[in-house]
């Protein structure tokens, strides 16, 4: 509740106080705040293609971080909860820990840098007004100024400055993926038992501060660099990681325009993959890889197919 | 009087010229579309009776929901029906508000092919192997997206493909 009357504050000055420019990107700071630090729970319509499902989804801010559930209603049942920069993902009948990033997921990340990164790369519009899920929301669309990212298109409760609906549409103004809530409890209501009861406790990794030094991902300087990034994005994160069924750690490179990222896999080739190159997706999110010199790329990101396949493509050694 | 003449042509009672016509108004005309289905149907059944004794069209379209798009372009106007045609389907199953949020235009995927038609390489799928997820679950924690959507985004991450839905 305290931190709700803080987001209408917060709001409050941005509306009042902030520059015109300046208060279009500040609906973003706004969306960041809120999420992190109001209770809420609902439930929203995912779609990409002809692709629809319905989830629920409920975040409790503890005295010990938050705890994020979300919950496939329709379909095979998949569960994922977040806490603290840890990750469990129920599929398949089982629970595993699937992230954990420490100290991660404590505080916003829009910073002055990225949102100033965020203006150079996108047109920022203030579309006027529409409801969902029965609350006024503010419309902004976030025009990029070329064609190597998508647009984003988001609704943001005018109230609690949560965001009750969002769209990424291409190049042509079609709609690539979209979800929205078509139920939100904003507050007191929330059901926290979940956070207690005994399938949270039991967590694998749960209440283990620290996974041994092997497990965990490290940063590193791994000598691979990416020619042809598109400009505006910034490399955030450089690591080593563990990742689920391989005998070795992954490189990963993170790449940010400050709206969407680009993230670039690099691993040993395992000798028996048939499937040595192609692009998939899923909604907004395009896969490429590509065996090239013993060497697995992957390259995920939420934007278009070009942009995955020119990166993929500029990926180089160049170390010792 | 056109339901004789189509049943007449069936059984191959029409001079040439005559069933040329009548194949031009069966063209024009919706209804005469659904006769000239019923009496196959029909003609089928008495011919095969231990193979067909149910309506299957509703499988069939399910089952063509589902189906890969076709990578051939298309002219603008056709393209707009289909996606009429999906939608409807759509609220034959969902909640009509759920329908009414999708006014949006859907688009199947259109950016992969487009991709596609540009280059060389072929995919199997377009959609993410389930093998692959765990290159997207860890690409989602450092995505932007986490502060702006918050935990929705993570949606991507375990939505199933439409061929798990089926099993």
């Amino acid at each position: 509740m305290k931190a709700w009357v803080g987001v209408c504050g917060l709001l409050l000055t941005v509306n009042v106080c902030a520059t015109e420019s300046q208060s279009k990107l500040d609906w973003l700071k706004t969306v960041a705040f809120a999420g992190h630090q109001t209770d809420y729970s609902g439930v929203f319509v995912y779609q990409y293609g002809s692709h629809v499902e319905t989830s629920r989804i409920a975040h409790v801010v503890e005295a010990d971080g938050e705890y994020e559930k979300l919950e496939s209603l329709d379909g095979p049942k998949r569960e994922i909860i977040r806490h603290h920069g840890q990750v469990w993902c129920y599929s398949q009948h089982k629970m595993v820990q699937v992230e954990s990033q420490q100290g991660k997921g404590q505080f916003p990340l829009m910073l002055p840098d990225q949102l100033s990164a965020l203006s150079a790369n996108y047109q920022v519009r203030e579309l006027g007004q529409d409801r969902v899920a029965g609350y006024n929301t503010q419309v902004i669309l976030f025009q990029p100024r070329d064609n190597l990212r998508y647009t984003h298109k988001i609704w943001v409760d005018t109230e609690t400055g949560l965001l009750l609906k969002s769209a990424v549409l291409n190049d042509k103004q079609q709609v690539v993926e979209q979800y929205a809530f078509t139920e939100l409890k904003v507050g007191g209501a929330v059901d926290h038992a979940w956070i207690s009861s005994s399938a949270t406790k039991n967590l694998p990794g749960i209440g283990q501060e620290r996974l041994p030094l092997n497990k965990a991902a490290m940063s590193v300087n791994s000598g691979w660099v990416v020619d042809a990034m598109p400009s505006g994005f910034k490399k955030t994160m450089e690591l080593l990681r563990p990742m689920h069924g391989k005998h070795a750690p992954v490189t990963q490179l993170v790449f940010s325009d400050g709206l969407s990222a680009i993230s670039v896999f690099v691993e040993l080739a395992d000798k028996d993959e048939d499937d040595n190159e192609g692009l998939s997706s899923r909604g907004a999110v395009n896969l490429y890889h590509k065996v090239v010199d013993n060497h697995l790329y992957n390259v995920v990101g939420e934007v278009p197919p070009t942009t995955v396949m020119q990166v993929l493509d500029s990926i180089r050694y160049n170390g010792k | 009087m056109m339901k004789h003449e189509i049943s007449a042509l069936m059984d191959g009672e029409l001079f040439e010229d005559e069933a040329d016509a009548l194949y031009d108004q069966i063209k024009r005309s919706p209804g005469a579309h659904s006769d000239w289905a019923i009496y196959h149907m029909i003609g089928d059944v008495l011919r095969q009776p231990e193979s067909i004794h149910r309506d299957i069209s509703a499988r069939v379209h399910e089952r063509l929901l589902n189906e890969a798009t076709v990578l051939a372009p298309r002219s603008h106007a056709l393209k707009q029906k289909a996606r009429v045609f999906a939608l409807s389907a759509a609220a034959s199953l969902l909640a009509v508000s759920v329908v009414a949020w999708m006014s949006l235009q859907i688009s199947p995927e259109t950016a992969p092919q487009l991709a596609m038609q540009q280059s060389n390489i072929r995919p199997v799928n377009l959609q993410i192997q389930p093998k692959s997820s765990d290159y997207l679950m860890a690409h989602q924690e450092f995505s932007p997206s986490n502060d702006i959507n918050g935990g929705a985004s993570y949606i991507r991450t375990v939505t199933y493909s439409p061929e798990e839905k089926s099993q």
